[in-house]
């Protein structure tokens, strides 16, 4: 994406953007010695108010991509692409079969990674290692993806007088030194700043782009109707399979997601967990649903584009919105500095996430269990760097489109959802059927995207293995054969244990 | 509070059933294909009824946090 109008102005609004997120990681992190406790490192001390749980939750779901790559999206598809509202709503319906009943015993039993609860519930090293490894797999592919937006979007914004790869490697270092220094609290304060530019931007972006329409909608959409009918029409039958398959994909895996479940361990109170998911439901329309709105808007401004050309929609866009006049040009490089900023909170929080489950459940569950606090923490954070330099250099040849390892790194990932939602609830539900259930749910996602059926008459491959994944852990644990000791230790396991 | 005055929506049918009626209202899987589409306020019509039902779920899903989820909210904020 090569912003015509940007440069040295770039330059400046991204110097600037960096240090504000150094000073609040520094601050985050002052005095406070974070890295003696693991909960204090990757969950804030279990203490984040309501400004910062919301933020955080809000700038970890949409990330840059939420704009480079949904914006082109809504281009190809038209107003099927009206999903992305819906999808991203869903998340919060999934989080209430969930996140109540987890957010009182991760209290109680102070988990740190979504694989203490596995653990603790499974008490099976095989279950264990296996959604370590599924989780940590999503994980790293979404922080991949991550870290080759930021180097698009910087060369972008600065029309390439900063190189990709130069653009990666400096907000990457900024992003590990504000983590380093303050842990979760880092994240979820810059995630404060991020998310609110993000929403800013998204708004005199979609402004900008009515204007240069002649400010009415419904023209856009008659001249959609007249040159390319099918984006406006009624989505055929394999349309509606397939959104009702994203509903059930990306509200199981997003919510289910090792970084947005430790934002639940991380909240200071019920309340303040319930009202920022309360607010965050009403957040898709604004974010997504505007994006769509800028897509669907782009198709007019550039009609014709193919796939390749559409995945420059917002960089195309901004040039001309940047044109308008001196005020749209400013806001246009604060809005390609907020979109850098935006990745920038998603792939520290998934970088925090994949350090704390290696100290956590690698290190500390399997390498070392007597090491003391501090050295699991120093060992997450080595690896975090560790990591972040072998998915640099995967970076230096990025993939084509966006959304397709998008849906990647969901397929693997929601298939640990079974275990992990319906083990709260189920006492019979037990550790072989399960962790066979998870391994065909795996293989068979994974075999159909590698063989590039990633969708069946509509279907995602995730979900299919997700109901593979299903029948198995319901139909084994039905006729496996549970001793009443071992049921009675899950209901244990799974009460809510309130004194009345 | 006993555990009988907690509130789980896990424990709500009702919530469950409405979240797929609301599904289903979004997923235009109801609407007749290869007709003319009226445009209403610069949206298809099958597009600005399955709007209606996103934003529905939204105020839905948000009004269900706040209204039916209390497990351990006043034991939390007496301990304050």
């Amino acid at each position: 994406m090569n912003l015509t109008f940007a440069g040295v102005d770039g330059i400046i609004i991204l110097s600037s953007y960096a240090v504000i997120m150094l000073v609040i990681g520094y601050l985050a992190g002052r005095g406070k010695n974070l890295s003696k406790s693991m909960s204090g490192y990757y969950l804030a001390g279990k203490n984040l108010g309501f400004v910062a749980l919301f933020f955080t939750l809000y700038a970890t779901q949409y990330s840059g991509n939420t704009i480079i790559g949904y914006a082109p999206s809504a281009y190809r598809t038209g107003f099927t692409w009206l999903q992305s509202i819906s999808f991203m709503t869903i998340i919060i319906g999934v989080y209430l079969m969930f996140a109540p009943r987890l957010y009182v015993i991760s209290k109680r039993l102070k988990f740190v990674t979504p694989t203490d609860w596995i653990q603790h519930r499974f008490k099976s090293k095989a279950v264990t290692i296996l959604s370590i490894f599924l989780m940590l797999w999503g994980l790293g592919n979404y922080l991949l993806e991550q870290l080759v937006a930021i180097g698009q979007a910087v060369a972008g914004l600065t029309g390439g007088t900063i190189p990709y790869q130069y653009a990666v490697i400096a907000f990457v270092v900024v992003m590990l030194a504000y983590e380093w220094m303050g842990g979760m609290k880092a994240v979820a304060f810059t995630d404060v700043m991020q998310g609110i530019v993000l929403m800013i931007g998204i708004i005199v972006f979609l402004i900008g782009a009515l204007y240069l329409v002649g400010g009415n909608f419904a023209s856009v959409t008659t001249f959609i109707a007249s040159t390319e009918p099918a984006k406006v029409g009624v989505p055929p039958a394999d349309a509606t399979v397939n959104w009702l398959s994203m509903l059930l994909l990306v509200g199981f895996g997003a919510a289910i997601y090792p970084h947005a479940v430790q934002r639940i361990y991380s909240a200071k109170s019920e309340r303040i967990l319930k009202r920022s998911f309360s607010r965050i439901a009403w957040m898709p329309p604004i974010t997504t649903g505007l994006v769509f709105v800028i897509g669907i808007i782009g198709i007019m401004m550039f009609p014709g584009l193919d796939t390749g050309g559409s995945e420059q929609l917002v960089g195309m866009m901004a040039n001309e919105i940047a044109a308008i006049n001196p005020f749209y040009y400013w806001v246009m490089i604060l809005f390609f500095g907020a979109i850098v900023a935006a990745i920038v909170s998603t792939a520290d929080s998934v970088l925090l996430s994949f350090s704390s489950m290696v100290s956590n459940d690698v290190y500390g569950k399997f390498i070392n269990p007597e090491a003391t606090e501090h050295k699991k923490v120093m060992v997450g954070k080595y690896s975090g760097i560790a990591v972040v330099i072998l998915l640099l250099w995967l970076a230096w040849n990025p993939p084509g489109t966006l959304y397709q390892i998008f849906v990647l790194k969901f397929e693997l990932l929601v298939q640990v959802a079974p275990a992990f939602i319906l083990g709260l609830y189920w006492n019979k539900l037990s550790a072989i059927p399960v962790f066979w259930g998870m391994l065909s749910g795996a293989l068979l996602a994974g075999l159909l995207t590698l063989t590039g059926n990633s969708t069946v008459y509509g279907v995602h491959g995730g979900v299919l293995g997700l109901a593979l994944n299903f029948l198995v852990a319901v139909i084994g644990s039905y006729y496996a054969s549970v001793s009443s000791a071992e049921e009675s230790e899950a209901k244990e396991m799974t009460s809510l244990k309130i004194e009345a | 509070m006993s555990k009988d005055q907690t509130k789980e929506p896990i424990r709500k049918k009702w919530i469950w059933i409405g979240l797929v009626i609301i599904m289903l209202g979004i997923v235009p899987w109801y609407f007749p294909r290869g007709t003319e589409v009226p445009i209403i306020l610069g949206f298809p019509y099958w597009a600005l009824i399955s709007l209606f039902f996103s934003l529905l779920l939204c105020g839905y899903l948000s009004w269900l946090c706040v209204s039916q989820w209390n497990i351990v909210e006043d034991i939390e904020e007496n301990e304050d």
